[in-house]
């Protein structure tokens, strides 16, 4: 009896023991499984794609640019902040719309997919939306406004480049319609001065629950570069007395500080006001880093990179454990595109259509040879064999590709500049003689020989013989087009002419000696129609 | 009492059934809240007792290159060491822009792709090159590596630094907004260098883009730079501000002009700077009603019963500023109000802005003028007093409707 009793216990303890250790395996496996579990169920949820994107689309850039919000739970709310646009409206698909980044039509995606994720969020731009001058510029710019305003924004500041447009131009974009107040803001930048409040100094948004206070500045090295007599400027530090003791007061959850300056500078004016616990700043790398950077005391230092191919999401978070996140968002194909945005950026592209040249204020500046250009079609006559192989090449349609792209932008003089015969292409302007439009010069479409030649239509004039010449000057008229890639110096000045337009922007992957091959035509036999002893 | 021990294996049976449906309840329940996921688990080859297996150790994956100079190459070799047991295979990644990974090799007749093999417990190097082509200023560019260690299987390298052209100009461009055709201005531009000696400059000329006798209303000068403007701009060892006097009397329309500099610092170095602006004159309309486009108030179509307030800003330049005092003298609609407010400079005083508010009252009569040919423009008209411009009609572009 007693062993049976002993027996029984043993039993009734090792099933104590049994379910005990279930338990606390139970428990132990749900606790370390705790946050990966949680960010599995609610990654589904999060936004990782803009709608109608394929799978095999999202994969790709996942693996390209990275993960976004991976292992993320759903915020109490989300700061998404943008900048540095530098004009950048849309990528120009020069290699590939799918190889770059950036675009207000991706932005817009980026941003509804947050919201049908059901994360309380507002968006933030520091400025700098444009970074030339000119009507074009000014026209971008108003474009740029109304796609912010479309989208939701917040609060936006005001860049160097930006501020450099006419004040009545700014005004009209920026200031408050009707009863929609302006999203543009700034503690230190005033147009028509800054007690004509044409723009608030800061603003409150609540969103989720939080309160969080947001101005920004123009720093003093910006400021300094402007010549706007129409705008005033304070300097940074001292506009934000007033506006930092006026946020302290407003019981804010975060404050915001964007400052369109200098790493260096946004730095000092953290330092200076510490209240601000999200500091966005200008002038970082291409490629912001992948987590901010911790400044002394609370405040984290947000970089943006350039021309508008990242957003910065910072995630507000009730866990004292982790109370932020942060997460930088390439803006890729992932997001997919906006009709609304693409909509808009036709409007944009009619815009520069019935402006035309002259309405853009361009002027055709002389060539540096001071000689005009014949056309592709007037090498033809003696240099068959170059011109067959030309014109197989992509450099024959350049312009038909800005024709079919949606929309299209075939009056663009930022596209037009590399797709055309007798533009400067980094300055985005004719030369005298270049080409000016279909109707009146179909001869100087595309990329055409005398790109890279120079302009050839006194040679041409001279062996068709139209002008007559002395053999010393045909000659030399000659010898003005022979661009030799045999000796170093040749082959520096050849490549240095591609990169006029295989610049960083539009063709990353650009290396001579890759690219040459594709349109070779050198030959050190004379022209097809001409003797050998010429 | 009379306690009764129950049946021994019925207390056990019954226990261990318990145990059991406690157990799989347990299992089913994180299962629900853990879904099953491809990649999850760690290759079997990790959990069987004694598998070969690569591991990876890299001690860093950022270099900072500090300067390097436009169109120079820079590269820095990362080491990656094998721990494991397994022979490690490295493949090139994915590379952002203007980076390149190399000292990668086809393995002859067994693999296509560029790969790297090192061998348990030794290291080696990876080359991630930075080629300094574009643009000046701060860079940060990833090279990724892929490699066999199930536990890391992608590498990410990143270099930052910053490109350091021959010379660099701040602003890049002289920008004049809204010059006065009537009034001179003074713009200035740092030109930094960064050769062996400070720069001496040779020649300066403006380029004759908008025709000859434009050239001649610019004066240009430089001085140099003080030491401490110099330090201020990371790496650079010599520079000159560049002053550009606009004299009165340009034409009215945009300015395209460039600036050209020869210098030597000590190899001889020829630099544009864009001057670029707009020449307008002196009395200018802003407002989110006023239509630069069409030079016009574009107040659309008002209902009568509630009317419209909407205000203008006339903006006043140039040396007869002070004397400008607009009057209204005619209005078209009548039932247009408009009044002018009182002068304030902005800023530093050159520009004056006078506030223009104009209101259609509750009840006023229906009119079109919509600006079209069956439809002409309203217009506001004043009384300047500006020497120049001594009246100013504004064109109106209503329709005031029921």
């Amino acid at each position: 009896m007693m062993t049976c009793r002993l027996f029984y216990f043993a039993v009734c303890a090792a099933n104590v023991l049994f379910y005990g250790a279930t338990s606390v395996l139970f428990v132990a496996r749900q606790a370390c499984a705790d946050e990966s579990t949680r960010a599995v169920a609610v990654a589904t949820a999060a936004p990782t794609r803009g709608l109608d994107v394929t799978d095999a689309i999202v994969e790709t850039f996942q693996q390209r640019n990275g993960p976004i919000f991976e292992d993320w739970k759903k915020p109490r709310a989300l700061l998404v902040i943008t900048g540095e646009l530098n004009g950048y409206i849309e990528p120009c698909g020069c290699t590939g719309k799918e190889n770059q980044k950036g675009g207000l039509s991706r932005r817009q995606n980026f941003l509804r997919a947050v919201q049908a994720a059901g994360w309380p969020m507002l968006a933030v731009d520091i400025g700098g939306q444009v970074r030339r001058f000119g009507r074009q510029s000014e026209v971008k710019f108003q474009s740029i406004a109304d796609g912010l305003r479309a989208m939701g924004y917040s609060g936006v500041g005001f860049g160097s480049d930006d501020l450099r447009l006419p004040a009545e131009e700014l005004i009209a974009a920026v200031a408050a319609v009707g009863d929609q107040p302006s999203p543009f803001m700034s503690a230190n930048v005033g147009l028509l001065g800054l007690d004509a409040n044409i723009t608030p100094r800061l603003r409150i948004v609540e969103v989720g629950g939080l309160r969080i206070g947001i101005t920004s500045v123009l720093g003093e090295k910006e400021a300094g570069q402007i010549r706007n007599d129409a705008i005033e400027i304070l300097p940074a530090a001292k506009a934000l007395e007033g506006v930092a003791a006026e946020l302290k007061n407003s019981q804010c959850s975060h404050q915001v500080l964007l400052s369109f300056s200098s790493p260096e500078e946004t730095k000092t004016l953290s330092a200076r006001y510490p209240q601000f616990d999200i500091v966005a700043t200008a002038g970082g790398a291409d490629e912001p880093p992948a987590q901010l950077t911790q400044l002394p005391g609370r405040a984290q230092l947000v970089e943006l990179g350039h021309k508008g191919m990242f957003a910065v999401a910072i995630g507000f978070f009730d866990n004292p454990a982790l109370p932020m996140r942060s997460q930088r968002v390439p803006l890729d194909a992932r997001w997919g595109e906006s009709k609304d945005m693409i909509r808009l950026l036709g409007h944009y592209q009619s815009q520069l259509e019935s402006l035309g040249l002259t309405g853009l204020g361009l002027v055709a500046i002389r060539h540096p040879s001071g000689r005009r250009f014949a056309g592709s079609a007037a090498c033809a006559d003696c240099h068959k064999r170059a011109f067959e192989i030309w014109k197989d090449t992509p450099h024959a349609t350049a312009l038909q590709t800005l024709e079919e792209q949606f929309p299209s932008r075939d009056s663009d003089p930022e596209c037009l500049s590399c797709h055309v015969v007798g533009w400067a292409p980094q300055r985005f302007e004719p030369f005298e003689g270049g080409f000016s439009g279909m109707a009146s010069t179909p001869h100087l479409a595309h990329q055409g020989c005398e790109n890279c030649h120079g302009p050839a239509a006194s040679h041409a004039a001279v062996e068709r013989g139209d002008v007559r010449a002395s053999l010393t000057e045909r000659d030399r008229l000659r010898q003005e087009l022979v661009l030799s890639i045999d000796t170093p110096e040749g082959k520096q000045r050849a490549t240095n002419n591609c990169l006029e337009c295989h610049d960083l922007d539009n063709s990353p992957a650009f290396e001579f000696d890759t690219y040459w091959p594709q349109v070779e035509h050198s030959t050190t036999a004379p022209p097809d129609n001409q003797p050998a002893s010429e | 009492m009379n306690l009764r021990a129950p049946n021994t294996w019925t207390v056990a049976g019954l226990s261990l059934f318990v145990g059991a449906l406690v157990g799989v309840s347990a299992a089913l329940l994180e299962s629900a809240s853990r879904p099953w996921r491809i990649g999850d688990f760690i290759p079997a080859t990790i959990n069987r007792p004694g598998a070969a297996v690569a591991e990876v150790e890299v001690l860093q994956t950022v270099y900072n290159f500090g300067t390097v100079g436009l169109g120079v190459t820079g590269f820095h070799e990362f080491v990656i060491g094998n721990t494991g047991t397994a022979p490690l295979s490295l493949k090139r990644g994915a590379t952002s822009c203007i980076c390149t990974v190399s000292d990668f090799e086809t393995i002859e007749g067994k693999s296509s792709v560029a790969e790297k093999i090192v061998a348990p417990g030794a290291t080696t190097k990876v080359k991630v090159q930075w080629r300094g082509k574009g643009e000046s200023g701060p860079f940060r560019q990833k090279a990724t590596i892929l490699t066999n260690d199930p536990r890391r299987e992608e590498i990410a390298f990143v270099v930052e630094g910053s490109v350091v052209p021959t010379w660099k100009a701040a602003p890049e461009a002289i920008v004049l907004t809204n010059v006065s055709r009537s009034s001179g201005q003074r713009a200035t531009v740092k030109i930094f260098t960064f050769g062996p000696q400070p720069p001496e400059v040779d020649t300066l000329t403006v380029s004759h883009t908008t025709g000859p006798q434009a050239a001649q209303l610019f004066s240009l000068s430089t001085a140099l730079l003080d030491p401490a403007e110099i330090k201020a701009e990371t790496g650079a060892t010599g520079g000159f501000l560049l002053s550009v006097d606009v004299n009165p009397g340009l034409p009215i329309g945009p300015l395209r002009h460039t600036i050209q500099m020869v210098f030597r610092i000590p190899e001889e170095v020829t630099a544009e700077v864009p001057l670029v602006g707009e020449v307008t004159g002196d009395l200018a309309l802003a407002g989110t009603a006023w239509d630069s486009s069409r030079q016009a108030l574009s107040l659309g179509t008002v209902s009568s019963r509630s009317g419209l307030h909407t205000q203008l800003f006339l903006t006043v330049k140039g040396p007869h500023r002070i004397a400008v005092r607009p009057v209204v003298r005619e209005v078209v609609p009548q039932s247009l109000e408009v009044l002018i407010g009182e002068a304030k400079p902005v800023g530093n005083g050159a520009v004056l802005r006078i506030p223009i508010t104009v209101s259609v009252a509750p009840g006023s009569p229906t009119v079109n003028h919509l600006c079209s040919p069956q439809a002409p423009a309203g217009k506001i008209v004043l009384e300047t007093a500006h020497p120049d411009t001594p009246t100013l009609t504004i064109p109106v572009c209503i329709a005031i409707g029921p």
